[in-house]
């Protein structure tokens, strides 16, 4: 049995690593056929298969459309495993606010951002692409969000992610928020400059930032 | 050397007195907000007026010392012909893409064939035939957006990513209908004059599509536009944004000899795979030309000359905010000697 359980868990990872949606459903029926727990199952295959077609991203062995891909034999195995998870109070999500800052309407990097950020358990509220710098300030401060992730990829509006930090002084909240910035032209010592936690150079590499910043100064950041 | 012969040289590999500086204009728009107060240009109002982007490119030409001329503003022509819904953007911001027409591949059939009566591929065609009319001693370009810039205007690009997984024969359809039509604007534009063919295809970025992306839905339909209107001009260009070192090998296989790349590719690896007659043009970082001193931007000229750019020329799309003396400290590094790389 147990042998079995583990090529079951095997297979959703590799079904959602190899692209195959086809077979992660099959894989996530038998597991529930099986009765390994679900979450399991998620965290152990599908959610180990996304991390593995991140690693191949960051090698540059897959490109977008492959990690899409992959996104959705994800979300294909979930569909089926979720509805059985018994409800526990589960720990609370981190809630984050993305977008791509006013002046440009590039948005396909913050999409894999925040597909990335949703696959490993974020709570994500998008705010599109084009958005107002104040926008992003107010909605931090609606839904108290524990981080900010910002992006451009054009040079030219590079500067109203700086002002979007101002702001969140002016407002009193900066320190209650964890910001990040990313995109084609920024680096780290930009990031660094505008006085932001973090640059990430990619979606893999920012959940795994983000996940530093969160942990190395929660005591300020828990209200 | 007249600078006409110099830039059409150069972007065919010819042996040029100094290098030349370009703008193509499309995505590497010559407009800036600076030109515009002193053109008493109407912004965004001449997008659509066929005689004021003629008289905006000969006059942004003669404050900035580009050596072509280079018409649309934006690259929104194509797409807002089809049927995207475009922002046409203020004084400050050029034309954008608002909403996508369709939301499915599949529905590609839905969108409205290019014609000289649809949006402003008339105006665009017209600026051309006037500006090539006026015989000044610059080539005008004409800039098509490329196949999947195109198609990621039309359609979510994430959707358009996914389906070259999972449908790629009906993603072959649509860009078959994109290259169709981008032939018709591209033909169209250069019988009203225009002496050099530039395609512009920043969303097939090697870092976004992938060695196999871009040799499947990329390099094909580029290369069908270019040998479709191979015989309407002599030098053709194509630029492709981002780090290009996926699709590196790739390159050579493109049917054009010049090619426009951004500051994110390093210029001596790229050299070093291109086709012997290929040639490197750009590739000054469009951040430095909007926030650095002439000094700054020349050192950045003289750099990017020394290390094989053989025409000089924005990395990317400029910004609107770009001061007049880093375009003109980029003309004036074109006519300095360049001694040799130290370090």
């Amino acid at each position: 049995m147990e042998e079995k359980e583990k090529q079951i868990i095997c297979r959703l990872a590799s079904g959602v690593k190899n692209m195959d949606e086809k077979m992660t459903v099959e894989a996530a029926n038998e597991a529930l056929v099986n009765h390994i727990d679900p979450t399991q199952a998620i965290n152990n295959g599908l959610l180990a298969g996304m991390n593995q077609a991140g690693l191949l991203y960051e090698t540059e062995e897959y490109f977008v459309p492959e990690l899409l891909l992959c996104s959705d034999a994800l979300y294909a195995g979930l569909d089926v495993l979720t509805p059985h998870i018994k409800s526990v109070a589960s720990k609370a999500r981190t809630r984050m606010v993305i977008g791509v800052v006013q002046g440009d309407t590039h948005d396909i990097g913050k999409n894999l951002v925040k597909l990335m950020f949703e696959t490993s358990g974020f709570d994500v509220l998008d705010l599109g692409r084009d958005v107002p710098l104040n926008a992003f300030v107010d909605k931090v401060k609606e839904v108290q969000a524990q981080l900010l992730c910002m992006s451009t990829l054009m040079s030219t509006t590079m500067d109203g992610m700086a002002r979007v930090i101002e702001k969140l002084e002016q407002e009193g909240i900066r320190n209650t928020v964890r910001v990040m910035v990313g995109g084609g032209p920024l680096n780290q010592s930009f990031a660094h400059k505008i006085g932001a936690d973090g640059y990430a150079k990619d979606a893999i590499e920012a959940v795994r930032t983000a996940r530093q910043l969160l942990t190395s100064g929660t005591e300020d950041i828990l209200p | 050397m007249k600078s006409g012969n110099r830039v059409l040289n150069a972007l065919q590999g010819r042996p040029v007195d100094r290098p030349p500086f370009i703008c193509a204009g499309g995505m590497t728009s010559m407009m800036t907000v600076e030109a515009m107060q002193q053109l008493s240009a109407d912004w965004p109002r001449c997008h659509h007026d066929a005689k004021e982007m003629s008289r905006l490119a000969e006059g942004v030409r003669e404050l900035t010392g580009i050596e072509n001329l280079g018409v649309p503003f934006c690259m929104t022509v194509e797409a807002e012909a089809m049927g995207a819904r475009v922002n046409m953007g203020t004084r400050e911001s050029e034309p954008r893409v608002a909403a996508y027409p369709i939301s499915r591949i599949s529905k590609w059939e839905t969108l409205s064939r290019l014609s000289d009566k649809q949006g402003r591929i008339g105006p665009v065609s017209d600026a051309i035939h006037i500006t090539s009319n006026r015989r000044l001693p610059y080539p005008v370009i004409a800039n098509l957006t490329g196949p999947v810039s195109l198609a990621t205007s039309l359609i979510e690009p994430m959707v358009l990513y996914k389906a070259m997984g999972k449908e790629p024969a009906l993603v072959h359809e649509f860009m078959q209908f994109l290259c169709e039509n981008l032939i018709f604007f591209g033909r169209l534009m250069l019988q009203a004059g225009a002496d050099v063919l530039t395609v512009s295809d920043p969303s097939a970025s090697g870092n976004i599509l992938g060695p196999k992306g871009f040799e499947a839905f990329a390099l094909p339909y580029i290369n069908q536009i270019l040998d479709a209107l191979k015989d309407h001009c002599s030098p053709t260009m194509v630029h492709i944004c981002g780090d290009l070192k996926p699709v590196f090998s790739k390159l050579q296989d493109l049917h054009t000899r010049a090619i426009s790349i951004d500051s994110a590719t390093s210029i001596a690896p790229l050299l070093s795979v291109l086709r012997k007659d290929q040639v490197i043009v750009g590739n000054v970082s469009t951040h430095l030309l909007m926030k650095g001193t002439p000094r700054q931007v020349e050192r950045a000229s003289l750099t990017s000359l020394k290390r094989g750019v053989r025409i000089l020329s924005p990395a990317c799309g400029i910004s609107p905010h770009t001061p007049l003396a880093n375009m003109q400290a980029m003309a004036e590094s074109v006519r300095l000697p360049l001694s040799p790389i130290s370090g």
